[in-house]
């Protein structure tokens, strides 16, 4: 039982992971904290539904991936020309904000879909379970897992090793100081949101097959995001990558382990990492 | 001037009953409760500088603590009140110890934290707090041998309550106390270097918001005569934070207008709008936020300009 | 910087004149005195009913058809109850009671229904007792199923016509008692109504010499993913499950039951709501075989639930769940309470309910008040497929039941 758990952990995290670098970049770059992250997700999921259906093929899956991707993008780019005009104003103008994107959007998705639960099965061909440690395991579950990983990689190496992440970096590090050096820093802003919608969109149709589209699994999936970006340190990909491996466990090893306290266990892990640690686990160099 | 609008405002309020009628002074009662809590967060967030997302606990415990009280031992108006205060001001102490070392999104995100446990455990501890039905059948306040069940004496009660706490938040807003938060929230290590502990006054601003926010919740045991985990949760803070953003955060009057547009839309206009509630709201938020960069306390400065 | 016209236009200004003047519109149905008696609205011959259902939030569904069976009802009535011409006012209850308190104080101060029909959620319901009963008027619960509401907070001004959390569960702790020597594993939200859920099964099962395993209980609203509940179930060794979910809830713990494999080796028994109405569609295959009771199924083969079934469908193009049908009845004994009463207050009305005796014809069968709550057939139903879609279909009608004694 523990094993599983320690798997499931690791699929969840992984998944969440996804969700959260995107939310995180964005803050660490351009300190608004974007709370129609989780309407995007939400987004994706119905995208899932609406492309590929409630059994989904294979090359149906495929699609909705790419319709969220791009679809993820355009909604980036609109986020960031809406949060444009509030650079100057404090963080509370510009979560609010998007707070009131993410209500107004929410809404507008359950006028499009109904509030009836719109559950999406994993792809043919992944919807199988394999025995795994004396139970059984959904297969589906172990594909985050590896696009996670991939990404995780990926996203490393971009932000590591190549020109474009050094520009992001730096970004993160002196917003101001990239400004003056001639690079126009409102181009590398609407990429960051379009590349970190697109993230959360296609995280919301990896993510269908577990949650399914539902009214109300937006403000679910940005308390996850938030809390891992938050417990992990704003604007560091390792940061997030290690909270969402932390929450993913919690919510998993956690639940099984502690099940009377399962309730408290998601809020409380948040309130002991910032008691002890009050920038979260990875602290940005010279970040704020 | 201010004191004769102060004391305009609560004439108006007080002469209510005799001019609206019943639902719409019963949303304005419930919209002073709500200001109240708005105006005690302002000075946590406009005045202190601390923008916190689950001030919400306070109030709700607040509430829980007066209606136990009326529950279970005297339902008189005076016992009540203190005890929501006193109870609000022990968790708002024991919280913020651990709180106030954090800063910006971080203090945020642990006061939700805390905030979420503390609406668990209001959820979960049915001996005491009800458990997800909440403390209901509360008995109706006495003052004396006065029974407050009639509307408009309700409408009074609370203006009178609200008219103390509001009170209390602009002394310490006007006092140097208030001086010395707002330096705080500018420029905190320059403060620091003037020879004040921050983190001293960090704990003060939020012991007594919290303090206040209780206030606010033994009125709500009072007016609502029901109190559930709702009432201690996200959504509430949210809306309280939002309230205090819409009015101009550090206006205590702004934050006001900003609780009676949130409560007006959701609890006066939201049950005719067929469900649509959220979305009117999310958009009025998108309004204000782009049309009123200051809030409504921006208003006056341009308007007299 | 340059005003340009449409700057102008929405100068500071101008926006707050606008809203001045809207607000003052708004405003003027809230002209009048809170001072003073307050004058009743409804002539004679007429009765404005106040219909408090969930249109935003989790349980908007169950509004949807809570609404669908009312109109319904009163479409086919000539829009009469009793003798009376109804004018219904709908308000929205919203997903906690924040906005159901507000709504339901709506209706009844400023709306001025003479009854009060609907609410789902049940800390709504008890919440609104002390208005209720200081305001004298009558409500009718359709779905809120606290055991309290007709049970430790009983008044006469609040009737049910849907049913009680644990009288529910405590049928298929009939069904279940003396099979499973190994135990019945107990899951459920951690909340009012798993809790009662959980203490109605375990009540009849154990007095039937069963053994309960866990229970479990999943954080309410917070639980997407059950697979450390799952697993616990497989530890246990437990020959079957017992649960209690609905809405999203129900769908996620279906789905991933069969999803993590345990669908074919241990039968997963619940309260009807688990399977009912739009979940079942979205559960899909991961629903067949499952069993539940419940006081309803669309499948119900007696004339009044055809006629009403042919009737809903027609007009709606959707199948009636439980909470439509509970609505209707609270339609149709308020038809025939009406019929009897002379006046349209609390304590006329009380009494009115009280001689309506037994209603034969229901489409979930005849059912009684009992303790101001219906004492009702149960059937044990089982997810099958029929014309290419789910469906509840009976196994067996287990009788007739009351609220068990809390």
């Amino acid at each position: 039982m523990i094993a599983v758990s320690i798997l499931n952990g690791l699929a969840i995290g992984l998944l969440l992971f996804i969700v959260a670098v995107g939310l995180s970049l964005v803050f660490g770059m351009m300190d608004v904290l974007n709370l129609a992250h989780g309407a995007l997700f939400l987004a994706g999921a119905y995208a899932a539904w609406f492309v590929a259906g409630e059994n989904p093929t294979m090359a149906g899956f495929l699609a909705a991936l790419g319709v969220a991707g791009l679809a993820g993008i355009v909604a980036g780019g609109g986020l960031s020309l809406l949060t444009e005009p509030l650079a100057r104003r404090s963080h509370l103008d510009q979560a609010l904000l998007t707070l009131g994107v993410a209500l107004a959007v929410a809404e507008l998705m359950a006028l499009a879909f109904t509030k009836d639960v719109r559950a999406v099965n994993p792809p043919r061909g992944l919807d199988r379970a394999i025995d795994l440690f004396d139970s059984q395991y959904p297969v589906y579950r172990l594909a985050p897992i590896g696009i996670g990983l991939l990404l995780a990689a990926a996203t490393h190496y971009v932000v590591e090793r190549t020109p474009v992440g050094a520009l992001i970096r730096a970004t993160v590090d002196d917003r101001d100081m990239v400004a003056a050096s001639g690079i126009d820093v409102r181009v590398v802003r609407v990429a960051v949101f379009a590349a970190g919608s697109a993230l959360a969109m296609v995280a919301g149709v990896l993510g269908s097959p577990i949650y399914s589209a539902r009214p109300g699994l937006d403000i679910t999936i940005l308390i996850l995001a938030l809390v891992v970006v938050v417990v992990g340190g704003l604007g560091s990909v390792r940061g997030v990558l290690l909270g969402a491996l932390l929450i993913g466990q919690v919510e998993s090893l956690g639940r099984a382990l502690l099940s009377d306290l399962a309730s408290f266990l998601l809020f409380g892990t948040l309130a002991v990492v910032l008691a002890l640690r009050p920038h979260g686990l990875f602290r940005v160099a010279g970040g704020r | 001037m201010k004191y004769l609008t102060f004391a305009g405002s609560l004439a108006a309020l007080a002469a209510a009953p005799f001019f609206l009628a019943p639902y719409a002074t019963t949303t304005l009662t419930r919209i002073l409760v709500f200001a109240l809590l708005a105006v005690s967060l302002d000075l946590l967030v406009g005045i202190t500088g601390l923008p916190s997302l689950g001030h919400a606990a306070y109030f709700g415990v607040g509430a829980y603590a007066a209606g136990w009280l009326a529950t279970h031992g005297t339902s008189q108006a005076l016992p009540q009140l203190g005890f929501a205060v006193a109870v609000g001001a022990v968790v708002a102490v024991a919280a913020g110890w651990v709180a106030v070392r954090s800063h910006g999104v971080f203090f945020l995100m642990l006061t939700l934290a805390i905030g979420e446990i503390i609406q668990q455990l209001a959820q979960s501890w049915t001996p005491v707090t009800g458990g997800s039905n909440g403390l209901y059948g509360i008995p109706a306040t006495r003052i004396g041998d006065f029974v407050l069940t009639h509307i408009a004496l309700l409408h009074w009660y609370a203006t009178a309550v609200f008219a103390v706490g509001f009170t209390i938040v602009w002394c310490i807003s006007a006092s140097p106390l208030g001086a010395t938060l707002r330096g705080i929230r500018d420029n905190e290590p320059r403060m620091r270097s003037l020879g004040y502990d921050p983190r001293r006054y960090k704990m003060m601003a939020f012991v007594i918001a919290g303090a206040v926010a209780g206030l606010a919740g033994g009125l709500l045991a009072a007016q609502q005569r029901l109190v559930t985990p709702a009432d201690l949760g996200f959504t509430t803070s949210a809306l309280a934070l939002i309230a205090v953003v819409i009015g101009g955060a550090g206006r205590l009057w702004g934050a006001c207008l900003g609780a009676a547009l949130v409560v007006i839309v959701r609890d006066y206009l939201g049950p005719d709008l067929g469900g649509h509630g959220p979305l009117v709201l999310g958009l009025v938020f998108i309004a204000v936020v782009y049309a009123l960069p200051r809030g409504f306390a921006g208003l006056r400065r341009r308007v007299a300009s | 910087m340059e005003a340009t016209a449409f700057n102008r236009l929405l100068s500071r200004r101008t926006l707050l004149g606008a809203a001045g003047a809207a607000g003052l519109l708004a405003a003027l149905p809230g002209c009048g005195s809170s001072v003073g008696e307050q004058a009743a609205t409804t002539a004679g011959g007429s009765i404005k009913i106040g219909l408090v259902i969930p249109q935003a939030g989790v349980y908007a569904p169950l509004g949807t058809d809570m609404k669908r069976a009312w109109d319904l009802f009163l479409e086919r009535h000539n829009n009469k109850l009793g003798n009376y011409t109804v004018t219904t006012v709908t308000a929205d209850e919203g997903e906690t009671p924040q906005t159901g308190v507000p709504a339901v104080q709506k209706l009844l101060q400023s709306d001025r229904v003479d009854v009060l029909v609907g609410i789902v959620n049940s800390a709504v319901a008890l919440g609104v007792k002390d208005m209720v009963v200081e305001a004298k008027k009558l409500l009718i619960v359709s779905n809120a199923g606290a055991n309290d509401i007709t049970g430790k907070a009983r008044t006469p001004y609040i009737w049910r016509t849907s049913f009680t959390n644990s009288q529910v569960s405590a049928v298929m702790g009939k069904v279940l008692a003396g099979t499973a020597p190994a135990g019945v594993f107990a899951i459920a939200p951690d909340y009012a109504a798993g809790a009662e859920a959980i203490a109605g099964f375990t009540g009849t099962f154990q007095a039937g010499g069963g053994k309960v395993l866990g229970p479990a209980k999943p954080a309410f609203g917070k639980t997407q993913d059950y697979q450390p509940f799952l697993s616990q179930i497989q530890t246990s060794g437990a020959q079957a499950t017992f649960c209690f979910f609905a809405g999203a809830e129900a769908v996620a713990f279906v789905k991933q039951y069969q999803q993590f494999g345990l669908s074919g080796k241990i039968p997963l028994y619940g309260s009807g709501f688990l399977t009912e109405g739009g979940v079942l569609t979205a559960q899909g295959d991961a629903a067949l075989g499952v069993q539940t009771t419940l006081h309803y199924t669309s499948e119900l083969d007696n004339p009044a639930n055809k006629e009403f079934r042919s009737a809903y469908e027609g007009k709606y193009q959707a199948v009636p769940t439980v909470y439509a049908v509970q609505t209707w009845d609270a339609a149709l004994v308020l038809d025939r309470a009406l019929r009897k009463a002379t006046a349209l207050d609390g304590d006329t009305l009380s009494k009115a309910l009280e001689s309506v005796g037994s209603v034969q014809d229901s489409p979930r069968g005849p059912w009684t008040f009992e303790g101001q709550n219906p004492k009702q057939t149960f059937y044990l139903r089982k997810v099958e497929m029929k014309d290419g879609k789910p469906v509840n279909a009976v196994v067996r009608d287990m009788g007739v039941s009351g609220q068990p004694a809390t």
